[in-house]
């Protein structure tokens, strides 16, 4: 009988599977769940307390609202999201390569993206549940307050953000396809985002000749529109130039992952690497 | 009917890059070192055969199935599978071979063996009842029905190994790629897998087996052809008979001539 014949499954179809097949894992760590439910509450709770730190009103704060708590758990929630986001794709290929399921995936005639992408929907699903729990723990049992909310903004922001960093994701994964460990792209990004991108504190409050570092990363504009867009009650044209700078991000980022990951693979297969680890 | 061999490999040529220190990219950075897996290969294997590709560790075995599935691209030369050529058309490729991976770690350990199969089902396309009709027929085929809910770490060596199998079936492709199959089974075992794969896969289901082993009792029991890999070329190619002169001379004397290594022994 010829493969020809072979039923011909939708993407949804494959990408279901990947969920059911990393659903099914997950059952089997009965405490993962519940010891990072704990880790969202210890978080919340530290941040409340240094919150008492900081006096409402600080002017470096009147532009998100002025409450240090809501500012603080919204740079945290969301730049767990970007980061799993970022690091996601390259952590499941690193994973498939030193647990040895690559191959078997690689020669099902799923494509490459797809078996990348399935590979990390699990992961990036429960990052965005445990980020709206986060919100969810600091709205409900912490005393977090939101603003007048920016649907459209939280939104826009939200897709070119996800999509900007799926674009470093799609990076990383090129990088440890061919040289499977020590990803610069996330370390670089990783590390600098949380000392410059305005994760705990604003950027306004670093000294002025790094602070143009800032605006060179994603994250600065990522969370400086989602917490515009959810805490200080603006409206839609006061966060464009957040939008805006997302955009370019995206318009360089996606061409440019999209091509090194068709050259990495190219490579890892001529090097007869592509599962060595 | 498919006219084309079931595969083709002309003057196919691989060389991997060889691994070099930190010093030595230092002191000879555009240097570049290879290493000949594939010298020249030349073979052709038609349809609905059991054929056995014998040669010692590092003749190349290894690196011409990863071609042929797509895994690794060649440096010279060509390769095609069921008439598809396996650099330019690795989708068609795919779906004419089932890889039966010979490595347990390809497996999800936490999984049962039905959900596994589950799985690998849907990135073969297959879907709904056809899926669990389809791993129900596998799972029929490889014996492993009453073991089909259990954890994969519950299976033995052999269990595992008729997993890979069940799980190369599910793309009802007309070629099977193994590798070393009974590597590290006990002889009862091996005989059981020779068996199966020729008889229930080769002469009942009309597929085509290619096998690479370094267990000349294997070859000569199981296989209808033989080609002998050594240095990345191969030296010979014919049935056992031909080989052996109708039994004249034996496999091991003709394989040590063809390779100049001892064969391993079962």
């Amino acid at each position: 009988m010829s493969g020809g014949s072979r039923t011909t499954a939708l993407l949804p179809g494959r990408l279901s599977a990947f969920l059911r097949r990393d659903f099914r894992e997950a059952l089997t760590y009965k405490f993962s769940f519940l010891s990072s439910f704990v880790g969202i509450l210890l978080s919340s709770a530290t941040f409340y307390f240094v919150a008492k730190l900081v006096p409402p009103g600080t002017p470096s704060l009147g532009p998100f609202g002025g409450d240090y708590f809501s500012f603080a758990v919204v740079g945290v929630a969301f730049s767990s999201l970007l980061g799993m986001f970022q690091e996601g794709l390259s952590a499941v290929i690193r994973s498939a390569q030193v647990s040895g399921t690559l191959e078997a995936l690689l020669v099902t005639p799923t494509s490459i993206p797809t078996v990348l992408f399935g590979s990390s929907l699990y992961s990036l699903l429960l990052q965005v549940f445990r980020t709206l729990l986060h919100l969810g723990v600091a709205l409900a049992f912490f005393g977090m307050t939101l603003g007048r909310v920016n649907g459209p903004g939280v939104l826009f922001v939200g897709v070119l953000t996800v999509l900007c960093f799926l674009g470093v994701g799609v990076l990383s994964a090129s990088f440890i396809l061919v040289y499977k460990t020590g990803n610069p792209f996330g370390w670089i990004l990783g590390t600098v985002s949380g000392l410059l991108g305005g994760v705990v504190f604003p950027v306004a409050l670093l000294p002025p000749w790094i602070r143009w570092v800032s605006s060179l990363l994603p994250v600065t504009y990522a969370l400086d529109g989602m917490r515009k867009s959810l805490l200080a009650s603006v409206g839609f044209a006061e966060i464009l130039p957040d939008i805006a700078a997302l955009a370019v991000f995206n318009i360089i980022l996606l061409p440019a992952s999209l091509l090194a990951f068709r050259l990495a693979v190219r490579k890892a297969k001529k090097d007869g690497t592509l599962s060595h680890f | 009917m498919n006219p084309n061999p079931a595969i083709l490999a002309e003057n196919l040529v691989k060389r991997y890059p060889v691994f070099r220190g930190f010093r030595d990219l230092v002191r000879r950075p555009f240097e570049r070192r290879t290493t000949t897996a594939l010298d020249g290969l030349d073979l052709r294997v038609e349809r609905g055969r059991a054929f056995c590709l014998l040669g010692p560790n590092g003749a190349g075995k290894t690196t011409l199935i990863k071609i042929l599935a797509t895994l690794v691209l060649p440096d010279g030369g060509r390769a095609s599978v069921d008439g598809h050529d396996v650099e330019r058309q690795p989708g068609p490729v795919k779906n004419a071979i089932g890889y039966a991976i010979n490595d347990e770690r390809s497996f999800y350990w936490r999984l049962t063996g039905r959900q596994n199969l589950e799985f690998f089902g849907a990135l073969y396309g297959l879907r709904g009842p056809a899926r669990d009709r389809k791993i129900d027929e596998v799972l029929r085929l490889t014996r492993l029905e009453a073991a089909a809910d259990l954890r994969f770490n519950a299976y033995s060596t052999g269990m595992r190994q008729m997993l890979a199998f069940a799980r190369a079936l599910l793309a009802d492709a007309s070629i099977l790629l193994v590798d070393e199959p009974t590597r590290s089974l006990d002889p009862q075992a091996a005989d059981r897998i020779g068996s199966f794969l020729r008889g229930e896969l080769v002469e009942g289901k009309g597929k085509t087996v290619f096998w690479a082993t370094h267990d000349l009792a294997e070859a000569a029991e199981f296989a209808h052809e033989i080609a002998v890999i050594g240095r990345g070329r191969i030296r010979l190619q014919g049935t056992v008979a031909s080989l052996t002169g109708e039994g004249r001379t034996s496999l091991r004397q003709v394989y040590e001539k063809a390779v100049g290594d001892p064969p391993v022994s079962r």
